[in-house]
């Protein structure tokens, strides 16, 4: 009996040295930055004491950039999900081998770029006398007069789009290829198209991990700085930008984190979504 | 027994010869904020010319970052070693902006050496002594001087605008043709912003000496819903490199851009050698960069002899005229002797001496600079 307790007891303090590091990693790098820009953004950086202060002037400078974050990044969210959706859709259904083989081996580049690669890309690609128009041009389909500047909101959701359909797309992919194919085979059997096929059989059964990769593209998205500031250069803009400037150009700490402080309530709330999902599903996100 | 013995005297020698190290080697560190330009001036030039005249030191040069944020580093990298009660900062000299410079001498980082160098005394602007209304006599010495201007391309606009006025009327007639930054996107388009301020609010003087007035800002609603509505008609451009590239790929013909950057580029041919610049009345703001030696500074004789070398007028022709096109931070009298007439008066071809002298401004004092920053992003932004 004795030994038995004794052996549980040291399975415990095992246990807990094993997870420490990473305990300690979590709390050190996560849960103390995120508790002090919290405390920082509630609080007067001058007067001391507890204030709304930095939440009102966040509002009153930047309410168009946080309607600008949420329309922006909720926009490429849902690009995103309607593009993975088809890649691992045509990589699960399609039928001409070559195109199958062509695409798997395709789309997942961008997914090894980093996004301010992918902002510098973008910025001589989709330029008003950039590579994308000029090609177009070339080709005869447009007057130089016509073409016009995508280096704006449209610039932003073009890259965020671009760079993360592959990881999505890579998991929805996954999900979709581990199915059950003898369904997929009696509905076609039973005559059914295959855009049919993908809405009423596949997606169901993938819809977990499609909201799951969705909901950490979202997050991602939300926290890239390079892409806005690379691209879009025209008002509104989006949060990271505003809180790089807060700090950049007035030391100003404070309206930082209060800007700070409302990305992650929007994140919060997916993140919410996230474990409601996780949780429904048994336990694993 | 004896092997102790041995042990002991390796230990004794090895000692011997790490002191020896300690006293020959030594290693300076220089922290640079700015475009990738400003650190390659240290890491390419004038650390190897310093190591070559000083053997057996070594100087580390990093790069903090471009624009306020770079400063804006150094004062927090500064700021933490006081804090925690350090005697011996890890930075020797460091290269900051003029806005970083007046708040790191309020917050006593700074140590008073330019009467210890012998080139202290080349530099009479006032550039020299105040920062933003800050009096830095004595803590700072000017690397270089930079500029604003306009850029334009004399094949589309033969008669250039000469005044903000004029451009307005310009930029109306002309929708989309003039492009420039915004605030958020590089010191380029805040230059423009507060040319617009001086030329508009009539407030120039007050502005950029002071004192500060926390009232002034609430007259300031007519001359930015002015500049409002003249960015309806302005392409914008994602940061200073942005305002030149738009230029050279033709999709705007006019924009405000940094003179040394503008310089620098055409030289390297990334910028078309037919545009030109025009410094526009009544005056843009420029800026020098400075030069300081942390208040504790753990070799500060070295980083004394490291800027007393920087500023020496050889090294402002050489360095900061000639290779990188930047007005020296010295007064140009005393660069002149060691340049080829050729290369001093192409830094002057298109904004002469007496352009600078009647239009180029200073920036304004902190506290009006933030004011001027926050009103645009409230009444111009949201």
């Amino acid at each position: 009996m004795m030994t038995l307790h004794r052996s549980l007891r040291d399975e415990r303090v095992w246990s807990f040295a094993l997870v420490a590091p990473a305990l300690l990693t979590v709390g050190l790098l996560f849960i103390y930055p995120l508790g002090f820009s919290a405390v920082s953004a509630f609080s007067a950086e001058e007067e001391g004491g507890w204030t709304f202060a930095n939440f009102i002037k966040a509002f009153d400078l930047y309410s168009n950039d946080i309607l600008f974050t949420v329309v922006i990044v909720s926009l490429s969210t849902v690009l995103i999900g309607v593009f993975a959706i088809a890649i691992g859709g045509y990589l699960t259904l399609g039928e001409n081998l070559y195109a199958v083989a062509i695409l798997k081996w395709l789309y997942r580049w961008p997914l090894f770029i980093p996004f301010i690669v992918a902002a510098q890309l973008m910025r001589t690609f989709l330029a008003k006398n950039g590579l994308m128009n000029n090609l177009i041009v070339g080709s005869g389909l447009l007057e130089p007069l016509q073409t016009q500047s995508f280096l704006d909101w449209r610039g932003i959701v073009i890259t965020f789009v671009w760079k993360q359909t592959p990881f999505v797309a890579l998991l929805v992919a996954g999900a979709m290829a581990s199915l059950d194919r003898s369904m997929i085979e009696s509905a076609r059997n039973l005559g059914a198209g295959r855009l049919r096929i993908l809405i009423e059989i596949i997606l169901p059964q993938v819809r977990p991990t499609i909201v799951v990769a969705l909901i950490l593209s979202f997050v991602v998205m939300m926290s890239v700085l390079s892409v806005p500031i690379m691209i879009n250069a025209q008002t509104p803009t989006m949060l990271t930008v505003d809180m790089a400037f807060r700090i950049n150009a007035y030391g100003d700490y404070g309206v930082a984190n209060a800007l700070g402080f409302i990305s992650y309530l929007m994140t919060g709330v997916v993140a919410w979504i996230y474990l409601r999902h996780g949780v429904r599903q048994g336990g694993s996100p | 027994m004896r092997r102790v013995a041995l042990t002991r005297a390796s230990i004794a020698i090895g000692l011997a010869i790490g002191m020896a190290g300690a006293v020959q080697a030594q290693t300076i560190n220089v922290l640079t904020a700015g475009s990738q330009n400003m650190v390659d001036y240290v890491t390419d030039y004038l650390g190897p010319l310093f190591e070559e005249q000083n053997p057996g030191v070594t100087v580390r040069a990093a790069g903090t970052g471009p624009g306020d944020a770079g400063s804006q580093k150094i004062f927090e990298k500064l700021d933490a070693q006081m804090s925690a009660g350090s005697d011996a900062w890890d930075v020797d000299v460091a290269v900051v902006h003029q806005k970083m410079a007046g708040q790191m001498r309020e917050a006593d980082l700074l140590g008073s050496y330019r009467g210890d160098i012998a080139t202290g005394e080349l530099v009479t602007r006032d550039t020299a002594k105040m920062a933003l209304g800050v009096d830095v006599d004595g803590y700072v010495m000017p690397m270089f001087h930079s500029q604003t201007a306009i850029a334009y391309n004399p094949d589309l606009v033969p008669d250039p605008p000469s005044s903000y006025e004029e451009l307005k009327e310009w930029v109306a007639a002309n929708p989309g043709q003039f492009g420039y930054n915004g605030i958020k996107q590089g010191m380029s388009g805040v230059s423009f912003v507060v040319g617009w301020m001086y030329a508009h609010s009539g407030q120039e003087d007050v502005l950029s000496a002071g004192p500060y007035d926390p009232a002034l800002k609430d007259g300031w609603g007519d001359v930015l819903a002015e500049l409002k509505s003249f960015n309806e008609n302005v392409t914008f451009t994602p940061g200073n490199a942005g305002t030149l590239d738009m230029l050279n790929r033709g999709e705007i013909v006019m924009g405000p851009v940094w003179v040394d950057m503008f310089y620098t580029w055409q030289a390297d041919g990334r910028v078309a050698p037919n545009i030109k610049l025009k410094l526009i009345g009544p005056g843009m703001p420029g800026q020098p960069m400075y030069y300081i030696v942390p208040a504790k500074a753990a070799n500060s004789d070295l980083g004394k002899k490291f800027v007393e070398l920087a500023t020496s007028p050889a090294v402002q022709a050489e360095g900061i005229v000639k290779k990188f096109n930047w007005y020296p931070g010295i007064d140009a009298v005393h660069v002149e002797d060691s340049l080829e007439p050729a290369d001093f008066e192409k830094l002057f071809a298109d904004v002469t001496p007496d352009d600078l002298a009647s239009k180029g401004k200073v920036f304004p004092i902190g506290p009006f600079f933030d004011d001027i920053l926050e009103s645009y992003e409230r009444q111009v932004q949201n």
